[in-house]
């Protein structure tokens, strides 16, 4: 799929082709062993088709106290009062600030708002880098568990997205946050639907065009979907020197 | 470090948050360290609203979802619409990032360049 940048003049691409999306994700694994992030390639037997995957232990503050409930009564769901939503409604009440600077009392987390400890939870994420055909891009499965074992439902998946997302995701991330048979394993995992893909990587894909930055298309997609469902990548997979210059993805100025 | 704004003609103050102002909650994790600030140069991607005021001095402390937050709020984003923001040229980072390892990295010129573009809100 191509489209026309604004200006008319060349004809770039928003999404990937699986062989780059190989490429891409070749050149993040390589990375990953440097940097000991945790990546590895699974591949199906007898096939070219594979994914990315890693596992990591996140630390999440459920942001519903109704998800809370269902979680179980070893925490104290009487005390995890203020959600992120509170939080924020807070700060933009507090923050009166002059147009030009930034005031210190516009902050996220001042502390005014106090979260017991008890709402924090240790959960086992695993995060599955796939190909969408139909797309023509990346796609993020995951699955996540509690250090029991227990996987979580949907409900509290939606609960501990990062607030940065905005309350409406939380509340209604129907079209975002699915549950998915996994196209290759055949188990239930989450999913991040890649509906969105093209409208992000679009000004970010625009920059390094006109840059002549190379861009390793997974890499930055990853950088923004990722942190949504707790998967931060590393700011030195961006500081590193690419191992080759070609281009990683498919902008390519006519 | 001072706040700047765009326009040539002016000459504007050093502005800083006045004195008067009571002190914010202390943050036991706040460092001195934290508080230095860093210039940071906002410039808008696309067809998203430029804002009036570009460059901005930071604490190096703030996250990258506090910076976000403002800079929704200054220029009026509903709740439908999220504003992505990208580092250079390249990457998105993460919101819980501090601003001032951004710099640390990336800056250039005495700033770190952001970028921003908003679109419509996931959910």
């Amino acid at each position: 799929m191509t489209q026309e940048s604004t200006e008319g003049e060349a004809v770039m691409d928003l999404c990937v082709q699986e062989e780059t999306f190989h490429h891409c994700c070749q050149l993040l694994l390589q990375q990953s062993e440097q940097l000991r992030d945790g990546w590895s390639w699974e591949s199906v037997q007898g096939s070219q088709v594979g994914y990315l995957k890693k596992t990591a232990l996140r630390s999440v503050d459920f942001n519903s106290s109704s998800v809370w409930d269902q979680v179980g009564s070893s925490s104290d769901s009487g005390s995890h009062t203020v959600c992120r939503q509170q939080q924020q409604e807070k700060s933009a009440l507090v923050a009166s600030y002059d147009s030009d600077s930034i005031k210190e009392d516009i902050a996220d987390d001042d502390g005014v708002c106090a979260v017991s400890k008890d709402s924090r939870e240790v959960l086992q994420y695993e995060y599955h880098i796939l190909y969408s055909c139909s797309y023509s891009t990346p796609v993020l499965y995951f699955r996540a568990f509690t250090l029991e074992g227990r996987s979580l439902s949907l409900e509290e998946v939606w609960s501990s997205v990062h607030p940065n997302f905005g309350i409406r995701l939380q509340n209604s991330p129907l079209n975002t946050i699915t549950q998915q048979e996994h196209p290759l394993l055949g188990q239930p995992f989450f999913m991040i639907h890649p509906c969105k893909t093209e409208e992000f990587m679009r000004p970010v894909l625009q920059l390094a065009r006109d840059q002549h930055r190379p861009v390793n298309y997974v890499l930055t997609w990853l950088s923004v979907v990722g942190p949504l469902v707790g998967l931060d990548v590393p700011l030195m997979y961006f500081t590193l020197l690419l191992p080759s210059p070609s281009l990683l993805s498919n902008t390519k100025p006519n | 470090m001072s706040d700047t704004a765009e326009s040539p003609t002016e000459s504007p103050p050093k502005e800083e948050p006045p004195k008067e102002e009571p002190a914010p909650p202390a943050e036991e994790s706040a460092t001195s360290e934290d508080k230095k600030k860093i210039d940071v140069l906002l410039k808008a991607v696309g067809d998203t609203p430029i804002m009036k005021t570009k460059k901005w001095a930071v604490e190096r402390g703030r996250t990258v979802q506090s910076l976000s937050q403002f800079i929704s709020r200054f220029l009026k984003l509903d709740a439908t619409e999220q504003l992505f923001i990208y580092v250079n040229q390249s990457f998105a980072p993460s919101p819980d990032q501090d601003v001032g390892i951004l710099f640390d990295c990336f800056g250039s010129d005495g700033k770190l360049v952001l970028h921003y573009c908003k679109s419509q809100a996931w959910g």
